[in-house]
């Protein structure tokens, strides 16, 4: 497994990207739940 | 999105990320090193889920495509855009480890082999159905254009398949129709596993991204109303 170090970190960055795809897809939900909740209040008032 | 929505989100989003780390280990520890190419084989086991969930991508946005441009309704747009972002990222992976096995297993990182080739058209090509949302005129012409696009990469995915039937190239086939199945238990199982755990990332990622796109063009409309309301 020694020579094959490369392969292990690859796949590591790999599913981090991954990863981080999806909490950036979460926080951006997040953000534009708060805007909309905003803007619906805001029409509201 | 609702309060109960956004917990079942995130207990997916748990749930998959933990799958996740529990797929590198099986893959680095659990299974056993194949016999002829050692550690590098065990790219199998995120390559071909990578490329299946590419093609399901695909024709996913082949089928919202064709309805966008049948019935002109958003959703069907914003679920094309989805499995188009979805689809590219997919495919990405599926070029990035195809070359790391194939520079161990060839000797080269790439040859214009026909499966080969034929991937990286549908990669240019879901880029291209972005690149035209990108620069359209409007909205809806670039939606237009990215559906016809999308139907084209489609039929692209087919020669993608067959390539290896067609040309014989160099890509390998590891399940043949009608020949038994080639793998040990353990490689079996961590496969299924990773094609279990792909889907999930797929199905998390299509809920995820189409919520997103439906919430913005309601803040976009609701941001020129007021602006409209304003002036």
């Amino acid at each position: 497994m020694k020579n094959f170090d490369f392969l292990f970190w690859a796949y590591n960055v790999i599913w981090l990207g991954i990863g981080g795809y999806i909490v950036f897809l979460v926080l951006r939900l997040k953000a534009v739940s708060e805007r909309l909740q905003r803007l619906e209040k805001s029409s509201g008032d | 999105m609702t309060s109960g929505q956004n917990r079942w989100t995130l207990a997916l989003t748990a749930l998959v990320l933990i799958a996740m780390f529990v797929a590198i280990w099986m893959v680095f520890q659990y299974v056993p090193n194949e016999r002829v190419m050692g550690p590098v084989q065990k790219i199998f086991y995120f390559h071909v889920p990578a490329a299946m969930i590419t093609f399901l991508s695909v024709f996913l946005l082949m089928a919202s495509s064709i309805t966008y441009l049948w019935t002109r309704n958003q959703r069907w747009d914003r679920i094309s855009l989805a499995s188009t972002e979805i689809g590219l990222m997919f495919c990405t992976l599926v070029l990035v480890t195809g070359p790391i096995w194939a520079k161990a297993a060839w000797g080269v990182w790439w040859t214009w082999e026909a499966r080969l080739t034929t991937t990286l058209i549908l990669w240019l090509l879901l880029a291209g159905c972005l690149m035209v949302r990108g620069y359209a005129q409007n909205q809806d012409l670039g939606a237009r254009l990215a559906s016809v696009l999308g139907v084209i990469a489609a039929l692209d995915v087919v020669i993608v398949y067959k390539a290896v039937h067609w040309w014989r190239g160099q890509h390998p086939i590891v399940f043949k129709s009608g020949e038994k199945n080639p793998l040990a238990p353990e490689m079996y199982t961590t496969f299924m596993y990773c094609i279990g755990v792909f889907m999930a990332l797929f199905l998390l990622m299509m809920i995820l991204r189409v919520t997103v796109l439906a919430l913005e063009n309601r803040t976009q409309a609701l941001a020129e109303r007021r602006t409209g309301e304003l002036s």
